[in-house]
């Protein structure tokens, strides 16, 4: 029986792209669809759920297609290119080599490799998907010609309840500050540094007592250091905790006994943490950068400069009015609704099974009803 | 966010969001940022490692095992941790240790490499594989001995920031300070590190310009407050002295007047502070060390601190003989009339 296969570097578990690889594969099995997850560097932690790329070849059949998850730069992409099924790109945003370059030139350099693998693959992609109207754009620059937005597959409805041993460990850290939450990999597009820098200022004038903590694996780990070397340099190490390879639970309850995200982060593709935060009733306060805007909307505080002291000034002004806080935090609960985060597994495989059709010569093809969602029809 | 809850022009609304996404992508965020918020900020970027030998190094091995020849081949050896380069990056504490090593490091690699060029020329193209890998492989040997140099020249990897460090106290010196400064009063003093507004203040009072330097963010800002940085005689920087040193130009300053650091790093720190001051004073100038009794620094530091302290005061003596020893033969030892920190000036003669 022919499938619908995922192709991804590397399958990590707790990772964006590797979460939302797996919720495809599983809505996809359930789904009755043949559906394999093909790598090209296994991961201790999911070697059993993945094949190397190259053993496709023994298991191809007419009228696959296969779904690249693109986020970084991989062999697999020039031997995609020049398969003969049909190929679609599920583009979950290149970080900029800029971000890295300071920090780590062998990164930076897969990302400019990356950059051009994305280009490369535009000339035979049967169709490209962004999760968000950001990451669409930054298709279309590359010479896409379809494209469609559909969120990622992964944020979980409803949250996953909060660990009531991590609370009840956080109640008894917690003091009598505000506790600011952060959370996304430790990469210098996240810009934490901007978060640290604002508690410090906003220790020093509106919030003596206030406490942040960071929740994010060290992708980069220079970048993770000078973050501590930072906290240290600023007198406030003390008041920032780091954490990492946590259990969903565990998150939640980071959450749940949190009173404000803030998330400066300068290059978003969607930003899962800013709608897990408001899943939670979680205030957000965010720089508005990249998909950033799209997916907070009217239910946070956006800020189009993120001065140390006018980030510190926001968040205490947000944290001091429970009436706005109220009502920002009503409009972030019904966020991931207004966003069809729930229906985001059913419209991509909807426009899966659609480039099968198409490439299968199913009458109509494409041009039935379209799988995706209005507003975000295929683009040409 | 609707019209009525922006209330601050700092917030974007809905309608905005369509063209948000440039903001981070073309705008410099820090752009119109007031001068402290931007030295906070550019403290951090001072802790990338990009220029350090450290990171070329890194980068080059990097290169060699990722090279086309060579990737996916097995490596004749492989008892190296995979994370390797991911771990024990070098401490400013530790530079200068691991620079000499990287030295020796990248010679060793320039001879083998060179007679593996010559020797390739004669080889089939297997024997050839089996060097390459050869060479891999001496290059993550020779790294391995870098990380555990690294690992003991700082193995709780702690920072001197990072401990409750009492304030120096330099009162004794306020006075005194001018005269120092006057001997070239034509260029700034710098100030390593701000034990005491007043020895700012008085500096500045007599006419001089300060550039004062100090690694620890909550002095910076108060001072920074204090002191009205930025339209005045007085600018502050958020760094550690030595790094501040290493930036200026040879022969830029009048005077430079270091407290804290001294006391408190390794020989090798000190002597690197010594270098580096001398090297930035003009002719004429003064080097001047406001150093801390050797008794009093006992017995007024926490054990803990004291103990974990990468370094300890040396003795007056001792500093004229470091002194001397890097090319400053003229100190002067001053004992302070009140108080536990001594003085040591000395003039630069090129």
């Amino acid at each position: 029986m022919s499938g619908i296969h995922l192709f991804v570097p590397m399958l990590h578990v707790r990772d964006a792209v590797g979460e939302h690889t797996r919720t495809l594969r599983d809505l996809l099995v359930a789904d009755g669809v043949e559906c394999r997850i093909y790598i090209e560097t296994p991961d201790e932690d999911t070697v059993d759920e993945t094949r190397p790329y190259l053993e496709y070849e023994d298991d191809a059949l007419p009228g696959d297609v296969l779904v690249y998850q693109m986020a970084t730069r991989s062999t697999m992409v020039k031997w995609l290119r020049d398969r003969p099924e049909p190929v679609v790109v599920n583009y979950h945003s290149l970080t900029p080599f800029t971000y890295f370059a300071p920090w780590n030139n062998w990164i930076a350099r897969h990302q400019v490799e990356a950059t051009l693998e994305l280009r490369a693959l535009s000339s035979t992609a049967a169709l490209g998907i962004g999760v968000s109207e950001f990451d669409a754009g930054e298709l279309r620059a590359s010479g896409y010609q379809e494209v469609a937005v559909i969120p990622v597959a992964n944020v979980r409805f409803p949250p996953t309840p909060a660990d009531p041993a991590t609370v009840a460990a956080l109640a008894r850290r917690a003091g009598d500050g505000p506790r600011w939450l952060s959370v996304g990999r430790l990469a210098p597009n996240k810009a934490h540094e901007d978060t640290i820098a604002a508690l410090f200022v906003a220790r020093a004038t509106t919030s003596p007592g206030a406490r942040l903590t960071i929740v994010g694996s060290p992708t980069e780990p220079n970048y993770a250091r000078a973050l501590q070397r930072y906290a240290t340099r600023l007198g406030i190490a003390r008041s920032v905790d780091f954490v990492s390879r946590i259990s969903d639970a565990e998150l939640s309850a980071h959450y749940a006994s949190a009173d404000v995200l803030v998330m400066l982060s300068e290059h978003e593709g969607f930003g899962v943490p800013l709608v897990e935060a408001m899943s939670h009733g979680l205030p957000v306060v965010a720089y508005a950068s990249g998909a950033v805007p799209e997916v907070v909307g009217d239910a946070g505080v956006l800020l189009e400069a993120k001065g140390p002291r006018r980030v510190a000034e926001m968040v205490a002004a947000l944290l001091g009015d429970e009436a706005r806080r109220e009502v920002l935090v009503a409009r972030g609960r019904s966020r991931p609704h207004e966003l069809g985060l729930e229906r985001s597994g059913s419209d991509l495989m909807a426009a899966l099974r659609a480039i099968a059709d198409r490439s299968s010569g199913v009458t109509g093809g494409s041009n039935q009803a379209s799988p995706l969602r209005p507003g975000a029809p295929l683009s040409h | 966010m609707t019209a009525e809850d922006a209330g601050n022009t700092d917030e974007v609304t809905a309608e905005d969001a369509g063209n948000a996404d440039e903001v981070g992508q073309t705008v410099d965020p820090r752009a119109g940022l007031p001068a402290d918020e931007r030295a906070l900020l550019e403290a951090f970027d001072r802790l990338q490692p990009q220029g350090t030998v450290r990171w070329a190094f890194d980068d080059a091995v990097r290169r060699l095992i990722e090279s086309p020849d060579t990737h996916g081949r097995p490596a004749g050896w492989g008892g190296l941790p995979a994370d390797l380069w991911e771990r024990g990056r070098g401490t400013k504490a530790s530079e200068r240790v691991l620079g000499d090593v990287v030295k020796i490091v990248a010679q060793d690699v320039t001879e083998y490499t060179d007679r593996a060029v010559k020797e390739a020329l004669t080889l089939s193209a297997d024997a050839l594989t089996e060097l390459r890998v050869a060479v891999r492989d001496a290059v993550q040997f020779l790294s391995a001995r870098v990380e555990l140099l690294e690992s003991s020249t700082d193995p709780l990897g702690l920072q001197a920031a990072a401990l409750d460090l009492p304030v120096v106290d330099v009162s004794a010196w306020v006075d005194a300070a001018p005269g120092w400064a006057s001997r070239r009063a034509d260029l700034p003093v710098l100030v390593g590190e701000l034990s005491d507004d007043a020895l700012v203040s008085a500096l500045a009072g007599s006419g001089a310009t300060v550039d004062g330097v100090d690694p620890r963010g909550a002095v910076v800002w108060a001072a920074d407050a204090a002191f009205d940085v930025g339209s005045g005689p007085i600018d502050i920087t958020f760094a550690e002295v030595i790094d501040h040193l290493r930036t200026l130009p040879e022969s830029s300053r009048g005077c430079v007047i270091l407290s804290g650091s001294v006391d408190r790093t390794d020989l090798a720190g000190k002597v690197a502070l010594v270098d580096e001051a001398r090297r930035v004073v003009a002719p004429g100038g003064n080097v001047v060390l406001l150093v801390t009794d050797q008794a009093a620094w006992d017995a007024s530091l926490d054990p803990v601190v004291r103990d974990l302290l990468p370094g300890r005061p040396l003795h007056p003596e001792t500093w004229r003989t470091v002194l001397a020893l890097r090319g400053l033969d003229e100190s002067a030892w001053l004992r302070p009339a009140a108080g536990s920190v001594h003085a040591v000036v000395a003039e630069v003669v090129r």
